[in-house]
């Protein structure tokens, strides 16, 4: 078993993977058929849900949307957070079930680096330029550091997307992947 | 079936299929999800607001939306076929590959004739309607997508 990955994940995480594979949700996630099938249809729903909320706020704040009052697009966000709550969720009961073949896969040590990424540019963006941006109205542009954080996020939430879907070819040998 | 087999086994199904590349089915398959995120996205975003959220937004500038859903569409008509060829006898040959298209055919004409007359304002009084049928196609192609991958003969190809 050589563990494989941008990080090496050293015995500790072992032992904690091995944890995990003594819990409830383990069993839950992978004992029945039905359950993995659900959350991956859930995992996807998320997924459509946050690029119609956070992608559109985004697309505003680059200009594509310029009709739409930025303060107006922002009450969308409520939505795509509840989506990427229920990611997260489901996200949590794939790593339950394949804990090995999560934490030694390159592309899901990429994936919540992006995440962790997305997560600090929500915060500079929020903490910075928002009570300039949200008074943006119909028509206007916002400005330039809010623009650069429409790009990042685009470029972060698709590159989430991305190693999300190379999970599967990054997958370490070492593993039967759950079907 | 040989004309599906034949069709799996061509040179390009066979590339998409086992070209070892991460250019081949990984990309491929990447951006059918992108594809799908910004279909989806975009009409969910006009449903959204058309049943109340965000209300003080203004619907008729949401049209600069279309472009989007369409251009995800395309990636993923385009997408989409590259990974049927590369696995038509499974997929052609489960059910929920039929309900799937069904949805998604029904979700393009929501999306290319229902939802452009009421993308306005004011908002029309059968707005809601095609926003709650638009909902239910797309999360029903999305779901249908998904459960190919577990119902129905199975490949291993996703």
């Amino acid at each position: 078993m050589s563990p494989t990955g941008l990080i090496p994940l050293g015995g500790a995480l072992q032992a904690y993977a091995a944890w995990v594979n003594t819990t409830w949700l383990h069993f839950f996630a992978i004992n029945y058929k039905w359950v993995w099938a659900t959350m991956e249809t859930l995992h996807f729903l998320g997924l459509g849900l946050m690029v119609g909320t956070i992608g559109v706020l985004d697309l505003r704040l680059l200009g594509f949307l310029k009709g739409l009052p930025v303060r107006s697009v922002q009450k969308l966000v409520p939505w795509g957070i509840g989506a990427f709550v229920l990611n997260t969720l489901t996200g949590i009961v794939f790593l339950a079930g394949a804990p090995y073949q999560y934490l030694y896969n390159l592309a899901f040590q990429m994936k919540v680096i992006f995440m962790l990424a997305a997560g600090v540019n929500v915060f500079v963006f929020y903490s910075g330029t928002w009570p300039v941006t949200r008074t943006i109205g119909a028509g206007q542009t916002a400005p330039w550091a809010a623009r650069i954080a429409g790009a990042v996020s685009l470029f972060l939430w698709i590159g989430v997307m991305y190693w999300g879907r190379m999970l599967t070819f990054f997958r370490p040998p070492f593993v039967v992947p759950p079907k | 079936m040989p004309l599906l087999a034949s069709l799996e086994h061509s040179a390009f199904g066979t590339w998409v299929r086992e070209a070892p590349t991460i250019w081949a089915y990984a990309t491929i398959l990447f951006l059918h999800t992108v594809g799908l995120g910004f279909v989806v996205g975009a009409n969910v975003a006009i449903d959204l607001r058309i049943l109340g959220v965000a209300r003080d937004m203004p619907l008729a500038p949401m049209r600069k939306l279309f472009p989007w859903m369409w251009a995800g569409f395309i990636v993923n008509a385009l997408s989409g076929v590259a990974l049927l060829i590369a696995d038509a006898t499974t997929k052609l040959g489960n059910p929920v590959f039929g309900v799937k298209m069904a949805f998604i055919a029904l979700g393009v004409v929501n999306m290319a004739w229902s939802k452009p007359k009421v993308v306005l304002d004011p908002m029309p009084v059968n707005a809601k309607r095609v926003a709650v049928v638009s909902l239910i196609l797309w999360i029903g192609a999305t779901t249908a997508g998904r459960l190919m991958g577990y119902l129905g003969p199975v490949s291993g190809l996703e």
